[in-house]
Order: structure tokens, then C-alpha cells, then sequence
């Protein structure tokens, strides 16, 4: 597959484009990671789309009578905004052909949706439209739980971590006991023309992605990283920092596959996971009152066993 | 039979308000009731939550439409009318409102009925707790005002209601020590009108529409602005011109697209509608954002 970045690709905060997609107002969390990484996206995307909106934190972005799109936005429950899009692709395809639809007033599908809609409620029907090579954009927001509900436990949460249905204690003292789905293998195993992982707190490597992403026909997948102040519990301030230490410290991969074929887009300098970890409570349990060594350990091997393969050196997060 | 009901915002812990007003009536040998009401959950949109407290059996339920007593923790929400703080407050309520106004500032503004105290909780939580979480504070006054509870189940209440929601106990202490204040300051006032007003009982019946209104559309573009949602604002983004070098790394990240360039490429903030998250502090990397608490006039 040839791939043409084109010459003008993002470099700097300078080439991030002035408009704004989504108004402000929404009913979305002061300091939403994942709002933020929607914004960015829309910058790249531009007017001309319409959003297939999967029940989940991002409903709260229209409620009626407010919408603050400039663009057009659906509604689905989650089981079924990828059935939304292929319907909403074929209406257009449809009206182009009959010329009731200039095909410059073609529009860019997008589905949007939660981690809980992605890789539990919501995955059959996007493991049908990728057999399907549907051209629509897919955007995950990865904030690790059913947020909007009350921070209940996803097949995304993180082994370790606090919800409120994995919380910490009696014969369960290191909170999440499953490890988190990896949903984009899932997808890479139906080998779509592009997919990639972003991050609120990489600006340029998110609107590259998306900028690329633009030249294939076919399905588009992202998923975002999407710290979640009240759900983690950090400080509103923080969720653009908490977002660069899950990059740095390798626990986040930036990367992108393009027919299947992998790459990093960012090499993490491995910081001490321990760093990303004490500044959310949802680990609070692995740090007081006693330090759960072996579950920390367990969260640094994950993170060795995901990126030797790929940078084959000795153990990356300092074992001690 | 006291009804109390708390006005507030996501995640200033109304919810657990009226829970400890309901367990600590309960240890003073009272039958309690309490629920909260929201929408689809968030942080920063209006809330509300009920006690009931009685010597007999209560049984009615739902909503407190005629409120004995009104808790306002978040001033912002007097003028918003989703929020409705006023309904059905009568000769007998009194209104306690957090906000360093006096009674009579309130009273030349809304022209309620009732009697109307005021508090400023945001400035003893954030002196005792660091945290501008009211939970504690709001169910003090409550408390105070229901002339049932006493500072003893009081302090029992908010350490067993914490607890249960995991709250480290060096907060929990915190927390004690800024509802003990708060009940001291909350004037010992009570209802002249001895007559509570009854509930009405009676059900609404409900007509079929058609499905045009159970999916509605909107139609305008980015209407959300008009919701205004720099009410949500405790602490206010300011950025010293003067030393800022346009690097952007604020507009860039903003979630709620409240940051814009002017001409000239300096930064400006929306402040009708910036929540006060602060990302833009944090990622100013020359740090001439200053936070600055919003002291409202109204």
C-alpha cells in the first residue's frame, strides 16, 4: 500500500486549525479527555460530516434543545451506531447516484462511541460493517468504564484499577482481576485500510493520523485515550497531563496499522508506571495502606511482554 | 414531618448531603427517607436530593415539590431556571443559601417567601478540606435547621456515610471538622408557620402523543452556547498577556473550545461558557495563567 503524507502535515500547535467544530456548553464533564480528543479530531474532519452518536458519556453532548455541532449528529442505542452509519452511507450513495446529492456535498460518516459500547455491547456490529469494508470513520473514547452510568467496570477497565462494581478489598484487594480487552487487535485481525490509537495529550500525532486516515476508502478506526476526572479521580486540571504519562510510561501505545501492518508513531521513554498510576485514586488501593507489590508488578510485565517484541531489549519499566 | 431538599451541582455531593441528614435523624431515634435526582450523571449539572425526617411512618414518596427547609450549595443556580431552586417555597420554608451575601441581599433580589439564611460553605471547605466538595457542610446546616439533629449524630452520621464511600479517614476528619463549624454558624432559627404544606397526591394522567415528540430534533447549530455553562466555575482562568509568548498550548487544548486567538494570536477566554477545568494552566509552559477564585455579583 502506498502512503502519500501529504507535504503540509502537522508539525507544530501552529498548523492546528482556529475552527471549532463543537460549540462550548455542553453537558460533558468539566476537563473531559475524551471531548477534548473529539474536538481535535472534528478540527481535521472538518464541517462536512454527520456523527452517529452510540448511547454512552457522549449522548450528554446534545441534549434536547441543544446540540453543539455545526454538522449533523444521530443518536443510536449502543448495540447499533455501526448498523447507523452503514445506513446512513448507503442513503448518501444512493441519493449521489439518483443526483439528489451533489458529490460535493458528500458527507463523512462517524461513529462515536464509548469503550463500553466498543468492545462489549456494540462489537458484533462493528465486527459486521469492518467484514462489510464500510467507508465511515470509527472513533473510540477510551475512558476505561461506563462512565456516564457510574463508573461500573467495561471489558476496557485495566487489571488493577477501582470501579464501582471491581472495587478493592476482601478477596479481591487489587481491585479489576481481568485484564483489558485488547480491541485493537480485534479490529487489526479484519485488516480495515487504516486504524490507529490517539491521545488528548499528542495533538499532532492525533491530527496526522486523521489527516492520513483520509485518503482510504474503507473503514477508519480510532481509538482515544480519554482520562476521566470524575470517574479516575484526579483533579479536572490534569487530564491532559495524566494522558502524556500513560504515553510516556508505554501503558498508552501511540500507534497505527495500516492494512493490518503495525507501527509505533511514538516511543514512550518508559517512565515509572508508578508515576501514571499515584496520580489517579482509582490505584489509590495498590499504594495505601500497604503497597500491593505484585499487582504493580503485574501491570510493569504487561507493559514489558507489549513492547519487547516490538523494541526487543531488556525489561523496560524499572522492576525494582 | 420535615422535608428537606438540597439544590446543588454534580459532584458537590448533594446526594450524600441528604443521606447524612437521613442517618443522622435516624440515630436521633427519627424514620428518615432520602433520594437524589439527576439526569444522565455528570459533574457540573444541577442536582437535587431529599430527607424526609418524621416521628411516624412517611408515606409519601418522590419528589418534594413544598420544601420545609432549602439547601442552595451553588448560588450559580438562583438564576438558572432548569434548576427551579424556588419551587413551591412557601411562608414556612426557610431557604439557606451558600454565598457570602447577606439574607437581605437575597430577599431584595428573588423577593421569596419564607425565612432565608445565608453561608459562605465554599470558603470553610475550602479552608478545612482543600476540596470544594459541600456534602458535609450542606447536610450541617440542614441538620441545624431541622432543630432534630444533634452535633453528636451529626458527626456519627457523616463519619459512617463517608466511610462507606471509601473517603480516607484523615478526609473524613476534615470533613467532620468543616460540617461542625458550619452547624455552629447556622443560626438556630425555626418555622414560624406551624402548618406544613400537604403534598399533593394526586396523579397525573398522562395522554398518548404521537412519535414525533418522544424523537425530537434540533434544527439550530451550535445552540449549546446559550446554555452558558460558566455558572460551572469555581476558580477562573486568567491569562497575563503581557508574558505570553502565543505558543498556543492552551487554545490546543481546551476541551471545551473556550479558548480562541484573537488577531494578533494571543489567547482569549470564553467566560460565559469556560467550565474552569484549568487544563490551560497546567499546560501553559511558561505559566502566566493565574487562577482566581469567582467571587459572583448578582
Amino acid at each position: 500500500m502506498n502512503v502519500n503524507m501529504e507535504k503540509s502535515a502537522y508539525e507544530n500547535f501552529k498548523d492546528i486549525s482556529q475552527d471549532e467544530h463543537i460549540a462550548p456548553g455542553t453537558a460533558l464533564c468539566s476537563g473531559c479527555g475524551g471531548l477534548l480528543a473529539l474536538r481535535l479530531a472534528l478540527k481535521v474532519l472538518g464541517e462536512n460530516v454527520v456523527i452517529v452518536n452510540a448511547a454512552g458519556c457522549f449522548t450528554l453532548l446534545s441534549v434536547y434543545p441543544f446540540n453543539p455541532f455545526r454538522s449533523s449528529w444521530m443518536y443510536t442505542a449502543m448495540a447499533c451506531a455501526p448498523a447507523g452509519a452503514q445506513g446512513i452511507r448507503d442513503a448518501l450513495d444512493i441519493l449521489i447516484k439518483k443526483g439528489k446529492v451533489k458529490k460535493e456535498d458528500d458527507l463523512k460518516v462517524v461513529v462515536l462511541t464509548g469503550d463500553g459500547t466498543a468492545n462489549d455491547i456494540g462489537l458484533q456490529a462493528t465486527s459486521a460493517v469492518l467484514q462489510r469494508n464500510l467507508d465511515f470513520y470509527y472513533l473510540c473514547y477510551d475512558n476505561e468504564a461506563y462512565s456516564n452510568t457510574g463508573f461500573q467496570m467495561s471489558s476496557a477497565t485495566p487489571f488493577g484499577s477501582k470501579t464501582n462494581t471491581s472495587v478493592p478489598g476482601g478477596v479481591n484487594p487489587g481491585g479489576t482481576a481481568q485484564k483489558k480487552k485488547d480491541l485493537f487487535e480485534i479490529w487489526r485481525a479484519h485488516k480495515p485500510p487504516y486504524m490507529a490509537t490517539i491521545a488528548p495529550s499528542h495533538p499532532v500525532d492525533l491530527s496526522n493520523k486523521f489527516k492520513k486516515a483520509a485518503q482510504f476508502k474503507g473503514p477508519k478506526l480510532f481509538i482515544t485515550f480519554a482520562p476521566c476526572p470524575s470517574g479516575w479521580s484526579f483533579d479536572d486540571s490534569k487530564s491532559v497531563e495524566i494522558s502524556k504519562l500513560a504515553v510516556q510510561t508505554g501503558i498508552w501505545p501511540l500507534k497505527e496499522a495500516i492494512c493490518g501492518e503495525l507501527s509505533h508513531t511514538v516511543i514512550p521513554k518508559f517512565k515509572p508506571v508508578e508515576t501514571y498510576l499515584v496520580a489517579q485514586e482509582r490505584y489509590d488501593h495498590l499504594f495505601h495502606p500497604v503497597k500491593q507489590v505484585d499487582v504493580i508488578r503485574v501491570i510493569k510485565e504487561d507493559i514489558d511482554h507489549y513492547w519487547q517484541p516490538y523494541l526487543g531489549v531488556e525489561p523496560l519499566q524499572d522492576q525494582s | 414531618m420535615k422535608r428537606i431538599r438540597f439544590h446543588g451541582r454534580g459532584g458537590q455531593g448533594m446526594k450524600t448531603a441528604s443521606r447524612i441528614v437521613g442517618t443522622a435523624s435516624f440515630l436521633e431515634g427519627y424514620i428518615a427517607q432520602d433520594c437524589p435526582v439527576y439526569g444522565a450523571e455528570r459533574r457540573g449539572a444541577p442536582i437535587q436530593a431529599y430527607t424526609r425526617v418524621s416521628k411516624n411512618p412517611i408515606l409519601e414518596r418522590g419528589v418534594i415539590v413544598h420544601p420545609d427547609i432549602t439547601i442552595i450549595a451553588d448560588e450559580t443556580l438562583l438564576d438558572d431556571r432548569t434548576a427551579n431552586v424556588f419551587q413551591g417555597v412557601y411562608g414556612g420554608t426557610i431557604t439557606m443559601i451558600n454565598t457570602h451575601y447577606s439574607s437581605a441581599h437575597v430577599r431584595e433580589r428573588f423577593g421569596i417567601s419564607g425565612k432565608i439564611v445565608t453561608l459562605d460553605m465554599t470558603d470553610i471547605v475550602l479552608t478545612q478540606i482543600g476540596k470544594p466538595v459541600l456534602s458535609s457542610v450542606a447536610a450541617a446546616s440542614a441538620s441545624k435547621l431541622t432543630g432534630m439533629v444533634t452535633r453528636q449524630s451529626l458527626k456519627e452520621a457523616i463519619v459512617r456515610e463517608l466511610f462507606s464511600v471509601d473517603i480516607p479517614k484523615e478526609v473524613v476528619k476534615k470533613n467532620v471538622e468543616a460540617a461542625l463549624i458550619c452547624f455552629d454558624r447556622t443560626p438556630d432559627i425555626h418555622i414560624d408557620h406551624s402548618e406544613p404544606m400537604k403534598e399533593d397526591n394526586t396523579f397525573v394522567k398522562l395522554e398518548y402523543s404521537g412519535p414525533y415528540l418522544g424523537t425530537p430534533s434540533t434544527y439550530a447549530r451550535g445552540n449549546t452556547v446559550l446554555k452558558k455553562t460558566g455558572n460551572w466555575r469555581l476558580f477562573k482562568p486568567v491569562i497575563d498577556h503581557e508574558r505570553c509568548s502565543r505558543c498556543r498550548a492552551c487554545f490546543v487544548h481546551c476541551p471545551h473550545s473556550c479558548i480562541s486567538l484573537d488577531t494578533a494570536g494571543y489567547p482569549r477566554i470564553d467566560y460565559e461558557n469556560c467550565k474552569g477545568c484549568l487544563i490551560c494552566l497546567e499546560e501553559c509552559p511558561k505559566k502566566v495563567i493565574l487562577k482566581k477564585r469567582e467571587v459572583r455579583e448578582w
